[in-house]
């Protein structure tokens, strides 16, 4: 490593007390060629193709009627306002807020609503949980409540029409 | 010669060719990726924990932008190509259009990663791009303000069009409960 005697240099001459500035001088390469080379490899290996995240859903087809007891039926109505309505079979529904207050961000649910599906998930192994979002409600709650539903290991959901019917049933809401 | 050569022990290379080189596969890379096409209409995709991979070929796009437009799209250009010949050709000859305008036109659909659909005709260009593939895996790609209302209108194409197992794309959320 470090300098090279140049072949053109008059070797073998007598040194003249102090030594004469060289002019046709070379470099050794040899960290340059590293630094490219690393940086070469390193963009080369680095480099990923971003590949998006997606949640998979089934949904139940035009003419598959499914017969479910009442009383095995949680059913969440989102009408759009913030208030999440949950009503286990014919039962008035409760109003439960769907986002914490404080929560600016909106990135979770709020904790009576997961209290409430993991405690009734726990109670009844037959349960199913049926999701009625309203027209006016916006698309993130959707995500948001699948996200929790598939984070607490809930795999029967299904997502279902919003009636002017379920209007009435949360106007008897608690 | 007369002479020969006394072969060297501790010769050196010069290397300023494969610093160029180097180099020059840096600057080719460096310059040549390409950053994501711009697209029509900027999503912002709600997040979840879900860490499932999208597909990267045969999918059929539906996007739903914030202000509740569709937008559609399909990997394969090949399936493009029919789904132009099946819904577009109809009406753009319809409305007396030249044939080398026709072409020109499907040159450039053929090259769009997403084209704007209208509401009503949703249904139509899903039934026509499952005809032309059967394999399309169906994908919602809707932003995270967008209202219910409309991706459940997507939601119900896809059920008439006996899709049933669909995929919504989110962004990773890191933040463990």
């Amino acid at each position: 490593m470090g300098m090279v005697d140049t072949p053109g240099e008059r070797r073998g001459t007598k040194a003249k007390g102090h030594q004469r500035k060289r002019i046709g001088f070379r470099l050794d390469m040899t960290p340059m060629v590293d630094v490219a080379f690393l940086l070469l490899t390193f963009f080369m290996l680095t480099t990923t193709f971003s590949k998006s995240n997606t949640m998979e859903i089934n949904i139940p087809p035009e003419q598959g009627e499914v017969k479910v007891a009442g009383s095995n039926i949680l059913t969440l109505r989102i009408p759009g306002d913030g208030m999440a309505y949950c009503s286990l079979g014919d039962l008035a529904p409760r109003r439960i807020p769907l986002y914490e207050p404080g929560d600016k961000g909106r990135k979770a649910l709020s904790g009576d609503m997961r209290s409430l599906l993991r405690q009734q998930s726990l109670s009844n192994s037959k349960l199913v949980i049926v999701v009625k979002i309203g027209q006016k409600a916006k698309y993130k709650q959707l995500v948001d409540i699948i996200d929790e539903l598939n984070m607490m290991k809930i795999d029967r959901f299904s997502l279902d029409d919003y009636t002017p019917q379920d209007d009435l049933e949360i106007k008897k809401s608690v | 010669m007369s002479r020969i050569k006394a072969k060297r022990v501790g010769f050196r290379l010069d290397m300023t060719p494969m610093v160029d080189v180097a180099f020059l596969l840096l600057t080719f890379f460096m310059l040549t990726t390409k950053f994501r096409p711009p697209e029509p209409v900027v999503i912002d995709l709600p997040s979840s924990h879900s860490e499932k991979k999208l597909p990267e070929s045969e999918v059929l796009t539906v996007t739903v932008s914030g202000d509740d437009d569709f937008f559609m799209g399909v990997s394969s250009q090949s399936t493009r190509e029919r789904l132009f010949n099946a819904v577009i050709l109809p009406k753009l000859e319809a409305t007396g259009m030249s044939p080398a305008a026709v072409a020109d036109s499907l040159k450039s659909f053929r090259l769009a990663e997403t084209f704007p659909v209208e509401r009503s005709e949703l249904d139509r260009f899903v039934v026509m791009a499952r005809f032309a593939d059967q394999r399309l895996r169906p994908v919602v790609r809707a932003d995270g303000g967008a209202g219910f209302e409309a991706v459940d209108h997507v939601i119900k194409v896809y059920k008439k069009a006996n899709l049933l197992t669909f995929n919504l794309v989110t962004v990773l959320e890191k933040e463990s409960r």
